[in-house]
């Protein structure tokens, strides 16, 4: 017998374990059958026990790796798993670049369009002749204050033209090629402009100082030059139309080569330093607009066929009779017009005539006409009957003229010396 | 694979691990057979206690280890799932033992032969399980042997990893 469990141990014990197994498990399907089966409390202790001892030795361990494995997961995704990442963050920047590029490309494209539209607008509504241009260039150094512009003498660019922008001037054309222009700031040292300040109505000449700044000279010191009044051209140089703004006062400082005289330092209404486009005046004929240019020529012929129909009715009257005969009765008038609803009205007849009354004190001496009206024009033809006879006149206190009474009151005459 | 003679059994030595890789290998292949199904969803094919007690049973060569160590992390597994306690028990009790009975008769330091045990036991594990859990207990079962065999075939490699890397705990006299 004990060789029997020697030789036949592993497989006994083999037996043992299935068939305890077994039977724990045909216990387990008889809670089940009678409604308490798997994890509910209707386990076994036996069970709960092996199942809380499963659950305490696995769930420690497992939360850890859950937590662990996010740390994980997120060392995988941000640190280890990078395949290609260099090389598309080289793409992405290469995106980036590129994007900016355009993106500025396009705000300056938008500016210009801006400036451009600002400078047309200007342009259309300038009563001068102008060609727009653009600046091109510039002398490459800060002594001197010229640019050259992308228009010249095959675009009707002449020398001495004025260079303005919208918001003032900018300089004039000093030399011209066939397809470009120079143009001389107002801030050259040897520029010059002819300007008057606006308030002050005091004249000048523009230049540019050393420092690049337009300034006015030969100005005799005066206490009403104050900062911030407009220069305008004054339009004696025969360059810049006159009125076009130049700029504002500086800044007013005391000319050290000369007493009584300052210098008037402006600050330029055109950015002179940021020139992108200009406009050069070709022509200083006024140009009109279409619509203006309608109405002046309405304005002509009417003026024109006002004339003529004066002409030919001072002609007319000259051929026909009059219509208003002085040396006929207003009864016997030729035309006795009645269409006038505003006749000219006369005032009623006073009760009690004095000298004031209208009429006596022009005629004083006149003898009173057969109804009594003293005074009364005899060349008066549509003058109204009299319906009733005239009182009186009083006495006259002095046989002189008397002053007329609707210019001046009588004096008395003790008062007269 | 190489049979041998009974007198020769005794010329292979029986590997012996610190206590430590015999306490935290079973418990970490629980551990991770309860975790990494969360992490690889339906892609889960392999069965970590199994193969983890193929390996001491071969180790071992001692049939009642091998069955109690099956048994154990059987009946533990059936304590993680719900269901019935002992249906991966008496799997895993019976492939421990069949592993260290066939271990004995083979060379097991061989990676093929590793290889090949560790999927025909799977096999048999599968086989059981579906035997206690239809005739034992009579419930039905959806049995998908393509999927079984894809479990075996995971369990076969990651035995060819895993026994190596044991190997190198074993304690040397």
């Amino acid at each position: 017998m004990e060789s029997f469990v020697v030789r036949y141990r592993n497989l006994l014990v083999l037996l043992a374990l299935l068939v305890a197994q077994i039977l724990g498990l045909a216990m387990q399907v008889r809670r089940a059958g009678s409604g308490q089966a798997g994890n509910d409390p209707g386990d076994g202790s036996s069970v709960r026990l092996i199942r809380f001892w499963a659950n305490s030795l696995v769930s420690p361990p497992e939360r850890a790796l859950h937590s662990s494995g996010s740390g994980v997961s997120w060392l995988w995704n941000n640190y280890i798993d990078l395949r290609r990442v260099r090389q598309q963050n080289a793409e992405l920047q290469k995106t980036v670049d590129r994007l900016r590029l355009e993106q500025a490309a396009l705000l300056e494209d938008a500016k210009q369009g801006q400036r451009l539209q600002a400078l047309l607008n200007f342009q259309q509504k300038y009563i001068y002749k102008t060609v727009a241009a653009q600046a091109i260039g510039t002398s490459g150094t800060d002594q001197s204050r010229v640019f050259y512009i992308d228009k010249g003498k095959a675009d009707g660019i002449d020398r001495d033209m004025a260079v303005i922008t919208a918001d003032g001037i900018v300089g004039k054309v000093r030399d011209v090629f066939p397809h470009t222009a120079q143009v001389l700031a107002i801030n050259d040292q040897s520029s010059g402009a002819g300007v008057i300040l606006e308030t002050t109505r005091i004249r000048g000449i523009l230049r540019g100082n050393g420092a690049g700044q337009p300034q006015i000279e030969d100005v005799i010191r005066d206490q009403r030059i104050k900062a911030g009044e407009n220069v305008l051209t004054a339009g004696g140089d025969e360059i810049f139309p006159r009125g076009l703004p130049v700029g504002t006062v500086d800044k007013v400082m005391n000319d050290p080569d000369r007493d009584g005289f300052v210098e008037v330092v402006v600050k330029p209404s055109a950015h002179l330093d940021q020139l992108d486009e200009v406009l050069v005046i070709t022509s200083t004929e006024p140009r009109f607009p279409q619509d203006q240019q309608q109405d002046m020529a309405a304005s002509e012929a009417l003026k024109g066929a006002e004339a003529e129909r004066q002409k030919t009715s001072e002609g007319m009257a000259e051929k026909l009779p009059g219509l208003i005969d002085p040396n006929l009765p207003a009864d016997q008038q030729p035309l006795k017009d009645t269409s006038n609803p505003n006749p000219v009205s006369r005032p009623p007849m006073a009760v009690h005539p004095d000298r004031f009354t209208p009429g006596s004190a022009i005629t004083p001496n006149v003898p009173a006409t057969q109804d009594g009206n003293q005074g009364a024009p005899a060349a008066a033809p549509n003058a109204p009957p009299k319906k009733k006879p005239t009182p009186p006149k009083p006495p006259e206190t002095s046989p002189g003229p008397t002053p007329p009474a609707t210019t001046q009151p009588a004096t008395p005459q003790g008062d007269n010396r | 694979m190489s049979v041998l003679s009974a007198e020769s059994r005794r010329d292979y030595e029986i590997h012996r691990y610190p206590v430590l890789i015999y306490a935290l290998v079973p418990i970490a292949a629980l551990v991770l057979q309860a975790w990494l199904p969360r992490v690889m969803g339906r892609f889960a094919w392999f069965d970590l206690p199994l193969v983890v007690t193929v390996f001491f049973a071969l180790s071992r060569r001692n049939a009642i280890q091998g069955s109690i160590l099956g048994g154990v992390l059987g009946i533990f597994e059936d304590a993680l799932t719900g269901h019935a306690i002992g249906i991966n028990g008496i799997a895993k009790t019976l492939v421990g033992y069949l592993a260290a009975s066939v271990g004995i008769l083979v060379n097991v330091e061989n990676h093929a032969i590793r290889l090949v045990m560790t999927f025909v036991l799977s096999l048999v594990g599968s086989a059981t399980y579906f035997f206690v859990v239809r005739f034992l207990l009579g419930m039905s079962i959806d049995t998908n042997w393509l999927m079984e065999l894809y479990k075996a075939l995971g369990n076969s490699l990651i035995a060819l990893v895993l026994f190596p890397m044991l190997d190198r705990t074993k304690v040397r006299d």
